[in-house]
Formats: C-alpha cells, sequence, structure tokens
C-alpha cells in the first residue's frame, strides 16, 4: 500500500514479518497440540466452572434463600457481577468498532480477541438477571409473546425489560461482528489442514474463496456494522444505567449516570483485555504482534477512561452537595463514611488514583506493571458497582429497615462459576480460531511492520522521498 | 498558496458586521426592559457559545494529538487561530463579571444576597445565627443560601479568570509551539513531542475546569436546579459548533484558493466527526431528559417541563436541527463527501447549537428576571415556592426569549464577525499549513 | 458458486503491489479478468477491476427502517390499543421510554439483515464449499483468474505472455 506515515509512529508489528510468516505465527497455534500448561490451565477453569454450577443448582434447588439478599437490599452479588460483567464486555466492541472508525491501526493486534472476550462476558453476565429470577424455568416470561395470559404483554417501559433487548441485541451483533471477521481466518486454516481439520474448517469457513468482490461486500458490512455497533455499545451500558438513574433513589437518581457507566465499562474492558493478551501474547509467543505499542496504547485509554470517570465520580460528589438534597447528600456521605466505606475507598484507590500511574510512559510500556493494574482497575470497577448497589440499598429512606449484607458461599461460588466458565471459553477460542486477525495484520503490514516504518525501516518507499520533500519546502 | 493574507476587503465586511453587532446591541439596549435582560441574556448568550468554541478548539487539538491523530493536521492553523479567541472571551466574560460586582444585571437569581441568610435585622444586615434584633428573612431562599459558597461573585468571578486564563495559556502555548516547529523544526521531531506533553497536561486540566464554568455560567440561571449531565452536554454542543465552524471556515478558504491539498478525504472524516457528534450530543440530550421525565421530581422536571409548555419552538427546533437534520442528511457516505452539502449541513449545525444556548439560557434568564422585577415591584413579597419559578399562568410571546428576534440574530453575526475577524488576523500571522510537523505527510496524502 | 466445470487459467503473484500494476497492464491490453483472489482486501482494487461500489449499506438501512417502525409501532399498539396500563403514573403513550428497545430493535434488524444479505450474495453460508484454485491464496498469493472459455489457443499463449511479463511467480490451469 501507497499510504504515506509519519516518522513517528511506531510500528506495530515486529520481526521483519512477511506475509507467509504473519500466518505461519498466527495460525499455527491452532495446529498444535495443546501444551501441558494449557491443560493445567483448562482442567483449573473446568474445577471453577463445576463449582458454578453447583452453585446455580443449589440456588435453584433450595431457592433464593440460600443468598444474602433481604427485603432491603434486594440486589447484592447477582447484580454487581451482572453489571460488571457487562462491563468488561465492553472493550471488544469498542477496540473493532469504535476503533476502526477512528482508524486506529493498533485494534488489528487485538480486536480478535477482545471481542470473543466481549461475547463469553456477556454469557456470563446474562448469567445473573436469569438466576435471580428465582424460577428460571419461567424466565422465557420475559420475552413478548402472544400468550395465554391476558394477552398480558410485558412492560416496555421498564429499563429491566429493556435491559433484555439490549442484551440480547449485543450479544447476537457482537456474535455476527466477530464470525464475519473470523470467516476469511478460518479459510487460511482450511487451506493449511487436513483430513477432519480440514472438513470442520471448511464448514466454519463458509466457502471463503478471497474473491475481490466477496473482500469489498466483506469490508463494506464490516464498516457498517461498526458504525451500527458504536451507538450499540454506548446503549447498553447506558441502558444498564437506566436501571438504576430511572429510580427516585439517592445516589441512583443522577444523569450523569449512563455516560459514565460507558466510560466505566470501557475502562474495566481495556483493563480485562490487558490481563488476557499480556498472558496470550506470552503463551503464544505473539510479542511480534501485540506489541509494547500496543500495550501502551491501551493504557493510554485506560488512563482517559479512569480520568473521565474520575470527573464523573467528582461531579456526583460536588453536585449532591449543590443540589441542597439532604438525601442526596447523606447518599454520599454514607458512600464515603458509611457501613461500606472501605469499598468506596476501595473504588476510589484503584480507578481513580492508581490509573494516574500511567501518565509515566515508562509505567505504559511495563508489562509486570500493566498486568498487576490490570486486574486492580478490575478490583476497582467490581467495587464501583457494589458502591452503587450494596451501600446505596442498605441506607434507605427508612431507617428502621436500614440492614448489611454479606454474600454466602452460593453467591460467592457463582461469581466464582463465572470465571470458570469465561476461562474455559477462551481457553478453547485460543486453540480453534487465530487470536489474532490473520487477514486484518497482513492489510496493515506495509504500513506498520518494522521493515517498512520506524526506526529501523529497511524498505525505502517511494512516499519517503515524497515525503522529504514535504518537510523540506 | 498556503499565506493568508487577511484582505481589506475582508476587514471591511467583517468589520461592517460587527458594526451591526453592536447597533443591534444598543437597539436591544434601548427597547428592552427595566433590567435589559434581553440584552444582558445575549451578550451572555454569545460570549459563552464563543468562548466555549475556542475552548474546544484547543481541547480537540491537544485530544488528536494525544490521541496519535495526522490527518487534521493540514488544517490545524484554523483550530489555533480558534483557540487563542481565549483570551478575547476572557475579556467579554469581564463585562459580565463586572455587571454581576455593579448590580447592572439581573441574569442570576443567586446574586440577590436578600435572600442567602436566614435572618435579617432592621439595618438590612443579614446573619446566618439568630441574634438580638434580628428576626426571620421573609427573602431567604433555603436552596440558594445552601449554594451560596460556590454560587457566589468571589467564585464566579476568580473561577473565570483563572480558569480562561489557563485555558488561554495553553492555547498560547501550543500556538508558540507550533510556530517555532515552522522555523526550527527538525527531524528530531522535539517540537512535537513538546507539544504532545502539553497536550497531555492539557486534557485533564480541561476535563476538569470546564464542568465548573458551565455550572457557573449557564447552569446556574436555574440556581435551583441541577443535573450532574449538563457540563457534557453543553461541552457536546460546543463541540459540534466549533467542528462546523471549523468546515465552514475550510470550505470559505478554499473557495480563496488555500488549502488546495485538502481533499473531500479531509471534509469526509470532519463529516463523519460532524455526524458522530450530532448523534453524541442526541445521546446526552436523551439521556438526560428521559432521565428527568422518567423519575419525574418536580425540582427537576421544572426545567424541561418549562420548556416544553411554554418554548415548544426552542425545544422541538432544537432537537430537530440538531438532530434529526444532521442526521438524516449526512447519514449517507457520499453526503460527507460534498463540499456543498457538508458546508450547508455545517452551517446548520452551527446556528442550530447556538440555538441551543439560546434554549439552555433564555427561558431561564427570564424567569430570573420576571423574579427580580417582581421582587422590586412589591419590596418584600419574595415568594417562596419553588424559588418562584412557577409562572406557568399568562405565559406571553415576548421577541428574544421565546424565539431569537432580529436583534438577537444581530448580535449574533457580530459577536460571530468578531470571532472570524480575530481568527483571520491571527491566520495571517503564519502559514496555514504546519511546515515540519511528523504527521504532515500523513495529512497531506490522506485517502480512506 | 458450485462447481461450474469452467477451466480457469491463473497466475499467482507475490505481492499487492505487483498485482496491482499487472491489472493496470491487463486494463490497457484489454484482458477481461474473471476474478481477482487475495488473502486480505487489497485498497485500490475495486476502482481497477470496475467493481461498483457495495449497495450493502442502503439494504441495512432499509433493514433498520423495518426494525423502528416494527418496534415503535408494536409498543405504541399494545399500550394504547391492546393492553393499556398505566405504569408509574405514565402516559400510555409513553414515547420517550419506547426509545430504548426501538433503538435496540433497528440495530438488530439492520445487522442481522445485513449480515444474512451479505452471505447469500456472495454465495456464502455454512457448510457451502467453494472451489478454490490454490490453497496459497489464504496465505500470501495474489491471484488473477482467466476463464478460458473465452479465449482462443491463441489468445491463452498470449494470456501467460501477460503472467510472465507483469511477473507472476507461478501459471496454471485449473478446471473448477
Amino acid at each position: 500500500m501507497s499510504a504515506v506515515v509519519s516518522p513517528i509512529r511506531e510500528p506495530l508489528i515486529e520481526g521483519g514479518k512477511s506475509y507467509h510468516q504473519i500466518t505461519e505465527d498466527l495460525v499455527g497455534p491452532t495446529e498444535k497440540v495443546p501444551g501441558f500448561s494449557w491443560i493445567l490451565c483448562m482442567a483449573i477453569s473446568l474445577g471453577l466452572f463445576t463449582l458454578g454450577i453447583v452453585s446455580i443448582f443449589w440456588t435453584i434447588f433450595f431457592g433464593i434463600g440460600t443468598w444474602d439478599l433481604n427485603r432491603t437490599i434486594g440486589w447484592g452479588w447477582d447484580i454487581t457481577n451482572f453489571v460488571w460483567w457487562i462491563g468488561i464486555g465492553h472493550a471488544g466492541t469498542l477496540i473493532s468498532a469504535i476503533l476502526l472508525l477512528f482508524r486506529q491501526k493498533w485494534r488489528t493486534g487485538v480486536n480478535r480477541a477482545a471481542e470473543a472476550m466481549t461475547i463469553f462476558a456477556v454469557m456470563c453476565a446474562g448469567l445473573f438477571p436469569v438466576i435471580h429470577m428465582g424460577r428460571v424455568w419461567l424466565a422465557f416470561f420475559i420475552f413478548p409473546y402472544p400468550n395465554t395470559r391476558g394477552p398480558l404483554w410485558v412492560n416496555f417501559n421498564s429499563p429491566l425489560l429493556w435491559d433484555v433487548f439490549a442484551i440480547s441485541t449485543y450479544f447476537t451483533v457482537s456474535l455476527l461482528f466477530w464470525y464475519t471477521g473470523l470467516v476469511p481466518d478460518f479459510a487460511t486454516v482450511r487451506d493449511r489442514a487436513s483430513g477432519i481439520r480440514k472438513k470442520i474448517y471448511s464448514f466454519l469457513s463458509f466457502g471463503w474463496t478471497g474473491s475481490a468482490k466477496h473482500w469489498q461486500r466483506w469490508e463494506s458490512l464490516s464498516l457498517v456494522l461498526a458504525g451500527l455497533a458504536t451507538p450499540l455499545v454506548l446503549s447498553v451500558h447506558t441502558i444498564v444505567s437506566f436501571d438504576f438513574a430511572t429510580s427516585v433513589i439517592p445516589g441512583w437518581h443522577t444523569t450523569i449516570f449512563p455516560p459514565y457507566f460507558v466510560a466505566g465499562a470501557i475502562f474495566s474492558g481495556f483493563a480485562m483485555v490487558l490481563t488476557l493478551m499480556i498472558i496470550t501474547r506470552k503463551a503464544l509467543n505473539l510479542e511480534e504482534y501485540i506489541t509494547l505499542q500496543h500495550v501502551e496504547s491501551m493504557n493510554k485509554v485506560i488512563l482517559a477512561t479512569g480520568s473521565i470517570v474520575g470527573v464523573a465520580y467528582l461531579t456526583e460528589l460536588f453536585i449532591s452537595w449543590y443540589s441542597g438534597y439532604i438525601y442526596e447528600q447523606f447518599a454520599f456521605y454514607n458512600r464515603a463514611a458509611g457501613i461500606y466505606w472501605w469499598s468506596y475507598f476501595g473504588m476510589m484507590f484503584c480507578n481513580v488514583i492508581s490509573p494516574q500511574f500511567f501518565w509515566s510512559k515508562k509505567l505504559r510500556r511495563n508489562i509486570t506493571f500493566t498486568f498487576f493494574m490490570s486486574i486492580f482497575i478490575n478490583i476497582g470497577m467490581w467495587f464501583e458497582r457494589f458502591v452503587i448497589i450494596a451501600t446505596t440499598l442498605a441506607r434507605d429512606y427508612l431507617p428502621s429497615s436500614w440492614s448489611y449484607y454479606t454474600p454466602t458461599w452460593v453467591e460467592m461460588g457463582i461469581y466464582i462459576g463465572t470465571f470458570g466458565l469465561f476461562f474455559v471459553l477462551y481457553l478453547l477460542f485460543s486453540r480453534v480460531a487465530p487470536v489474532v486477525a490473520v487477514a486484518e495484520v497482513k492489510s496493515i503490514l506495509k504500513t506498520a511492520g518494522d521493515q517498512y516504518v520506524g526506526a529501523n525501516a529497511t524498505h525505502t518507499h517511494h512516499d519517503r522521498q515524497e515525503r522529504a520533500t514535504h518537510i523540506n519546502d | 498558496m498556503n499565506q493568508f493574507t487577511f484582505e481589506g476587503k475582508q476587514k471591511t465586511v467583517l468589520g461592517l458586521f460587527i458594526l451591526l453587532g453592536l447597533v443591534c446591541m444598543g437597539l436591544t439596549y434601548l427597547t428592552d426592559d427595566e433590567l435589559h435582560t434581553r440584552f444582558w441574556s445575549n451578550f451572555l448568550h454569545n460570549t459563552v457559545f464563543f468562548t466555549g468554541i475556542a475552548f474546544v478548539s484547543t481541547f480537540v487539538m491537544a485530544a488528536f494529538t494525544s490521541a496519535y491523530a495526522g490527518w487534521h493536521t493540514i488544517f490545524r492553523r484554523i483550530w489555533e487561530a480558534y483557540s487563542l479567541f481565549l483570551i478575547v472571551g476572557l475579556g467579554l466574560l469581564m463585562v459580565l463579571i463586572g455587571g454581576v460586582w455593579l448590580h447592572y444585571h439581573h441574569l442570576y437569581h443567586w446574586t440577590d444576597v436578600t435572600a442567602l441568610q436566614p435572618y435579617v435585622n432592621d439595618a438590612g444586615v443579614y446573619s446566618d445565627v439568630i441574634k438580638e434584633g434580628f428576626k426571620e428573612n421573609p427573602n431567604y431562599d433555603v436552596v440558594l443560601g445552601g449554594k451560596s459558597s460556590f454560587l457566589n461573585k468571589y467564585w464566579y468571578t476568580f473561577g473565570t479568570i483563572i480558569t480562561v486564563g489557563v485555558w488561554y495559556l495553553f492555547a498560547k502555548r501550543l500556538r508558540s509551539l507550533s510556530l517555532s516547529e515552522d522555523e526550527n523544526g527538525d527531524t528530531s521531531y522535539s517540537h512535537h513531542k513538546k507539544i504532545k506533553f502539553v497536550s497531555a497536561v492539557f486534557l485533564p486540566i480541561a476535563a476538569f475546569s470546564s464542568a465548573a464554568m458551565i455550572w457557573q455560567w449557564v447552569m446556574s440561571l436555574d440556581a435551583h436546579w441541577y443535573s450532574t449531565m449538563f457540563a457534557w452536554y453543553a461541552t457536546a454542543s460546543w463541540f459540534v459548533a466549533a467542528l462546523a465552524l471549523t468546515i465552514l471556515m475550510i470550505i470559505y478558504l478554499k473557495s480563496k484558493g488555500y488549502l488546495e491539498e485538502l481533499t473531500g478525504e479531509h471534509i469526509h472524516d470532519l463529516g463523519k466527526y460532524m455526524f458522530a457528534f450530532s448523534v453524541f450530543w442526541t445521546y446526552l440530550w436523551f439521556s438526560q431528559y428521559m432521565l428527568i421525565w422518567y423519575a419525574n421530581n418536580g425540582e427537576e422536571t421544572v426545567y424541561f417541563h418549562t420548556r416544553m409548555r411554554q418554548y415548544p419552538v426552542l425545544f422541538y427546533g432544537n432537537l430537530i436541527m440538531n438532530f434529526a437534520l444532521p442526521f438524516l442528511i449526512l447519514m449517507r457516505n457520499e453526503t460527507k463527501r460534498k463540499f456543498g452539502t457538508v458546508g450547508f449541513t455545517a452551517a446548520l449545525v452551527f446556528f442550530a447549537h447556538w440555538f441551543d444556548f439560546f434554549q439552555m439560557i433564555k427561558p431561564s434568564a427570564r424567569i430570573n428576571a420576571e423574579h427580580a422585577m417582581h421582587a422590586h415591584h412589591s419590596a418584600g413579597g419574595h415568594d417562596h415556592e419553588a424559588g418562584g419559578h412557577a409562572v406557568d399562568a399568562g405565559h406571553q410571546f415576548l421577541m428574544g426569549f421565546d424565539f431569537p428576534g432580529f436583534l438577537d440574530i444581530g448580535t449574533f453575526l457580530g459577536f460571530a464577525a468578531l470571532f472570524v475577524f480575530f481568527a483571520f488576523s491571527r491566520m495571517a500571522q503564519a502559514s496555514l499549513i504546519p511546515k515540519n510537523d511528523p504527521y504532515l505527510g500523513e495529512s497531506l496524502h490522506h485517502h480512506v | 458458486m458450485k462447481k461450474q466445470n469452467k477451466e480457469v487459467l491463473y497466475g499467482l503473484y507475490n505481492d499487492e503491489e505487483i498485482l496491482l500494476d499487472a491489472i493496470k497492464v491487463a486494463n490497457k491490453d484489454h484482458l477481461d479478468i474473471m476474478d481477482v483472489y487475495t488473502p486480505f482486501p487489497v485498497h485500490g482494487l475495486d476502482p481497477l477491476l470496475g467493481l461498483e461500489e457495495s449497495r450493502l449499506h442502503i439494504a441495512g438501512f432499509v433493514y433498520g427502517a423495518l426494525g423502528t417502525l416494527t418496534a415503535f409501532g408494536f409498543m405504541t399498539w399494545v399500550f394504547t390499543r391492546d393492553w393499556p396500563i398505566i405504569f408509574g403514573g405514565k402516559p400510555y403513550f409513553s414515547a420517550p421510554a419506547f426509545i430504548p428497545i426501538t433503538f435496540e430493535l433497528t440495530v438488530l434488524f439492520s445487522a442481522i439483515g445485513m449480515v444474512v444479505s451479505f452471505y447469500t450474495v456472495c454465495g456464502l453460508g455454512p457448510g457451502t464449499e467453494n472451489p478454490t484454485l490454490d490453497d496459497r491464496i489464504t496465505d500470501d498469493k495474489f491471484c488473477i483468474a482467466f476463464d478460458t472459455a473465452a479465449y482462443s489457443n491463441d489468445q491463452l499463449s498470449k494470456l501467460k505472455d501477460f503472467f510472465k511479463q507483469t511477473g507472476a511467480e507461478e501459471v496454471n490451469t485449473k478446471m473448477i
């Protein structure tokens, strides 16, 4: 490609890769028998997942009473975990959609895995509201279908129903987007495979040939899906925030909730992407495709969104005072100095203060530090949801109903189980599909490969001279 | 041809428009009510609008630089020129501040010192605690009293001066680094590194301080009302307005033969931004409206209730012009590449966001003025209910409040001409296309 | 695009820039290219091949509009005609509360419709097996293919010359 690249851009693909080498490196892991560490991770994940299944059965068999929810605190770990997982599920679509529209090339290194992560996270998230309904076998009542109950329709005015639509739409569209991106890569795997693998990947690759017209339509589809997914990803966490903000509960009813939830979701999503990618790049030897440049860019997004979240926290705090409304003022006093003060400080420290370390370029490019930070941030974002939900509910308008809540082993078991589910799916994915988008990486090779751009470029391009003349005139 | 010359003819035309603005302001002042509400609210409205555009231009430059964006380099000088208007904005704001101190205007309810403290004695001295010779203050407004440690003339004055001053210093620093890069830049790109540093420092400062400014300048017009979203909403409005004005400026410069390398690709991207941020603005608008509508708290709904019932043209016009029209026009890719269509939409959207600020400011200013006049005429007859906001009955159409009249449009044109005049004069100081910028090559060969 | 019993003459190139140059030559010589296959989307290819812009996004708009009307119309019907209930003191027709679901269904209809259209129009789908010319096309080779039925033997040798002249790595024929 004869695009001009700024001399100060750093390469995104290292090691002087050729197209064939990219195929080898990225498709290779799907062709090998998994190693011991993979099997170990899988075993642990399956163990956690089993615990989750047992806990869910326990809940369904004995009822929601096995949780510590009470009349005051009707939402506890379940909804906290739901919002937390949904938030994590935002990074994938953000990376692939918004960054595609903003033409940030570094997304190609991480979009595939991030989208996969999105889909798995949404699956984990969806579990919680369903089991929280109590009688899971009646879960289909949430869909508007002609029924024998009147027909009594679902309440379209309820934010909880909006959630049903938002999350199922988000899941569907993310899946379509992800799979459409995977089809050409599955074709690459197919054309290298033989025997039963060839049959399987033939089926998965939908008969892709790489015809020019197909690529053209494929690009057009990707672009429009990205355009659709961008407002969609905003809408999902917006609607989750509506679950709280449409109420008249002090601390919940505040107009900044939608954009602030979205920023928080992106924040935690990127943290989770970093956690996974730092492990993946090491395990699958992808350091030349997921470079320090990628890590740094993601850390910048974390710094930006973390600061936006910080601005929102302070805005809420200030406006609660400014409102002159004593219940609103109490709600925030209670967060910082009430019974759950530790979760408020956990949230403030992990979400607002700790990302500020990323002002340092050295730390942004430090893998170990980034890894710990990414886990830290996800703890902080979990605390944020816990603060919003449990702290607020524990101290409502009626002091005689004030209460305290600690989760039971069943609730913890379900939460741990979702980790199991998440990692089982991710580990499977990392063996079945190329974790980095092969075709997309190839398409940026000539504008981002280190033999073409950056300090060590060896290929002189005719545009280089052209640029030089522009600088001199 | 990359050296912009500010021709005599342009100066004359812009000068005439500024004169028109002054005449309109003068006429407004003469034909106004006794508190000159229309005059002062126009002044506030245009000052906030154009200062905001200057602020957002600085912010966008800093954000783009921090995000390693390269394509905008070719027209970066336009944003530099806009950003320097902050100093003029500060001057205009000083007039408003002066008005607060000297009681020239009654735009803000919180400037009513008689309402802030619960006790008063016969000599007209106010107190927070009951003392010998003090009685209950009949004018006491508990909400305003609670906010008075933020809503007061000291914060208003020093907060504004310091914040806008700091913004200007950043804008100036970015500008001087950019100009120096033209002269002394080399392939070590040390200037660009400095620009990047200054930009990164500016971003958090801007994010925190702009909210406080919007609360003081605009949201405090409805001193009883509050919304955590408001600052972000108003910033989004500024943002789209700044984009629109950038597009208009580019199209004008191209028509004059400048910026030859700027192609449909750049306009396409700017069109996308305008489209995307119009939708984003709508998203913020809807989130704020829907949450207030849904929760149905009287002290919050009063804001939209007033606007929907008494100012339907402003309320619905705002949505149609800022969402429906740009959304439908710019949805297709082809339209985003045509200079004519994009230019038309930019002009529409630019006016529409001015209209949005009109809608934010005017109804509130009118209520405050009616309130102040009421208090003025019937001494001590300060009504408590909802802070005197319930003036539902007998709403009369009033030009300049229910709809922008000729005088308001004239004032707008005057301010716009001042802004453009200033921007032209700054653009003439340097090459229209920055030299030696490391991203220049990308920007000159921008292909989608 | 099932098996068509077509004999195809194709050449493989190593780089997309060589491919683009080759297509320019082919256009100049008025050679009728059957198709071009690449491992990734190559920019600048569509105009050279004279491909019209995809109309997929127009279809997407239509599907989306259908979703908007379906969602908003259905909720309005349910709450104003079929079974009006007052929720939380809101009017029967409470438009702001209908917006979120309307938006979601707009996106859902548009996305599903477009993806289905894409696979249908391209003749792709689960289990479809289209014949491929060379396994390396999805790896690192860029392929120009000619349908031999349209050429006489004379012209075929001219095509082979074309491949040689434009720097093709390999030239083969294959029945597909």
